[in-house]
C-alpha cells in the first residue's frame, strides 16, 4: 500500500509530494492501524486561509484533501510519519494528470 | 534534505546578502529625507492624510509619519497562535532580527496605505498590525491568518526567515485589506486576483519604502527570502511571471505570464498562487508605461477598484480587469494616459478589459 501526501499552496505556491511505501517500512502493522483510524471523507470544511498550506492525502481507495488548519488527530499523525520516512519531491507532476507533467511554458 | 551546491550557484548568488533590506531602506530613507520639506522630521507636527476623492495627484512625502498600533508576537517555535507579545508600538528594538524587521515591514506597510490611499490600518479604522514570528519549526511559510500576519523562520536550506522581504510583509498584510474591502474569495479567478491584490500591494511598499519609480523598481516578490543556495531572485517576478526561479531543488518558476497559459488545478485553492502571475503582469506592465511612483497611478487606481463596493467576491480576471479601467477613467479622465496604459496593461496578458459603456467605441481587440 502508498501513502502520498502532497502539500500545495503557501505564499510560494510551491508543490512537495511526500510517497511512502508501507510494506516496506519498519512497522507496517502500525501504518495499517493509523490509516484505519483516520475518518476518511469526514474532514470538516474550513475557508481557506490565505497563503496556508493545502494537504491532499491518497491512500488508495481514500483520498482527502484538508486545510492546513484541519491537519489534526490521526491525520496529523499520518502526514509526520509520511514526512519523517521519506524526503519529498519538489513541483513534481500529479499522478494520473499528464497536462501537469507535460506543461511547460511556451518560449517567449 | 541535505543538498549539493554548484559553484555557479554559489557565485551567481553571492551578492544576494548585500540586497539585505534594512540597510538599503535606510540608505534610501535618508536621501527622501534629505529632500522632504522640514516638517516631515521628526518631532514635527504629523501631515494630515490626503483626502480620497482630490483631484490632483498626490504630493506623497515618502517618510512621512503615520501612527500604527503594531503588536509583535513570538511564538517560540511552537504552532500555537499567537504566541508572546515581545514587542508593542513604540517599544524599543527587541535586538531579535525577525521580530524588529516585521516591526518595521508593519511600519513601512501601514504608512503606504495611510498616507498614499487614506487608509489608516487594515480596517481603515486604526485596527492594531498584529504579527507572530517564530511559527512553528523550520515552517516554510508566512500566512494571513483572518486576524494577523505568521511568519515562519524557514529551513535554512531553501527558505531563511519570511520576514526579511518587505514585499512580502505587505502582502500579508493586504490580504488582511482585501478580506475587509473586495472580500475576493479565495479560490480559482477570485481567490488568484486576491493573491495578485497582495503582490501588487507588497510591491507598492517595497517601492514606497526605497522612493523607488516604476522603471526602478525590481518588481519582484520576496527577494531575499531564499538561502544562497538556490538559483533564484524571489518568489515572484510581476513582471516577468515565470522567470523568478530556476533551480534544481526548487524546480522553474511556473508562474504563466498569459491567459492562454492560465493553470486549471484543484492544487493551491485553484491556482492562486500561479495564475496571480498574469494580472501581476498587466499591472506591472501598466506602471512601467506611466513609469513615474506606481503608487501615484497604479496603486491608487487598483485601491480605488478593491474599494469601490462594485467587485463580486467571485470576481473574474475580465471583471476586475474592466473594474480597474472603470476605476482609472474616474479618477484620471475616460482616454487618459493611465487608462489607456491599464487597457493595454490587461491586453499584453490576454484578459478582456471590457471598456467602459462610454469608451465601447475605442475600444482595440
Amino acid at each position: 500500500m502508498d501513502v502520498i501526501v502532497q502539500r500545495s499552496g503557501g505564499l510560494a505556491g510551491a508543490r512537495l509530494t511526500w510517497e511512502v511505501r508501507v510494506d516496506e517500512q519498519p512497522d507496517p502493522d502500525e501504518w495499517y492501524i493509523l490509516i484505519e483510524e483516520i475518518p476518511w471523507g469526514e474532514p470538516p470544511p474550513v475557508p481557506p486561509e490565505p497563503d496556508r498550506f493545502v494537504y491532499r492525502i491518497e491512500c488508495p481507495p481514500n483520498e482527502a484533501t484538508l486545510a492546513e488548519r484541519q491537519l489534526t488527530g490521526p491525520w496529523r499523525q499520518l502526514v509526520d510519519r509520511v514526512q519523517e520516512a521519506t524526503d519529498p519531491k519538489r513541483n513534481a507532476p500529479l499522478p494520473g494528470d499528464p497536462r501537469e507533467a507535460s506543461r511547460r511554458r511556451p518560449t517567449r | 534534505m541535505p543538498q549539493i551546491v554548484p559553484p555557479y550557484l554559489l557565485d551567481r548568488i553571492a551578492d544576494a546578502g548585500a540586497e539585505r533590506f534594512p540597510l538599503a531602506a535606510e540608505a534610501a530613507r535618508r536621501s527622501l529625507l534629505h529632500d522632504a520639506p522640514r516638517r516631515a522630521l521628526r518631532g514635527a507636527p504629523p501631515i494630515m492624510p490626503l483626502p480620497r476623492d482630490d483631484d490632483e495627484l498626490p504630493t506623497v512625502l515618502p517618510d512621512a509619519p503615520s501612527t500604527p498600533d503594531r503588536r509583535i508576537s513570538d511564538a517560540g517555535g511552537r504552532e500555537t497562535l499567537p504566541g508572546r507579545l515581545v514587542r508593542r508600538e513604540d517599544e524599543p528594538a527587541t535586538g531579535d532580527e525577525s521580530v524588529d524587521d516585521a516591526y518595521d515591514g508593519l511600519g513601512d506597510t501601514h504608512r503606504l496605505f495611510d498616507r498614499v490611499f487614506g487608509r489608516d490600518s487594515i480596517d481603515g479604522a486604526g485596527m492594531p498590525l498584529e504579527a507572530t514570528v517564530h511559527f512553528g519549526r523550520r515552517y516554510d511559510n508566512a500566512f494571513w491568518d483572518g486576524e494577523r500576519m505568521v511568519f515562519g523562520d524557514g529551513d535554512g536550506e531553501v527558505f531563511r526567515g519570511f520576514t526579511d522581504s518587505l514585499s512580502v510583509i505587505g502582502h500579508e498584510l493586504a490580504h488582511g485589506v482585501t478580506e475587509h474591502t473586495a472580500g475576493l474569495r479565495y479560490q480559482g479567478q477570485s481567490g488568484a486576483l486576491n493573491e495578485h491584490v497582495s503582490d501588487a500591494f507588497g510591491a507598492l511598499v517595497e517601492q514606497y519604502a526605497l522612493g523607488q519609480d516604476a522603471g526602478a523598481a525590481t518588481w519582484l516578490i520576496g527577494e531575499g527570502i531564499f538561502t544562497d543556495e538556490v538559483e533564484g531572485r524571489a518568489l515572484r517576478s510581476m513582471i516577468e511571471p515565470g522567470t523568478a526561479y530556476d533551480d534544481d531543488v526548487l524546480g522553474r518558476d511556473p508562474q504563466p505570464d498569459h491567459m492562454r497559459d492560465y493553470i486549471d488545478t484543484a492544487d493551491d485553492n485553484g491556482g492562486v498562487h500561479l495564475n496571480s502571475g498574469i494580472p501581476n503582469r498587466a499591472f506591472a506592465l501598466a506602471a512601467r508605461e506611466l513609469d513615474g511612483f506606481a503608487w501615484e497611478h497604479v496603486g491608487r487606481i487598483w485601491y480605488d477598484a478593491l474599494t469601490s463596493g462594485r467587485l463580486g467576491r467571485d470576481a473574474t480576471f475580465a471583471e476586475f480587469a474592466a473594474e480597474t479601467v472603470r476605476t482609472a477613467e474616474a479618477r484620471f479622465g475616460a482616454g487618459s494616459r493611465e487608462a489607456r496604459a491599464v487597457e493595454r496593461g490587461w491586453q499584453a496578458v490576454g484578459v478582456p478589459g471590457e471598456p467602459s459603456e462610454q469608451a465601447a467605441g475605442a475600444a482595440a481587440e
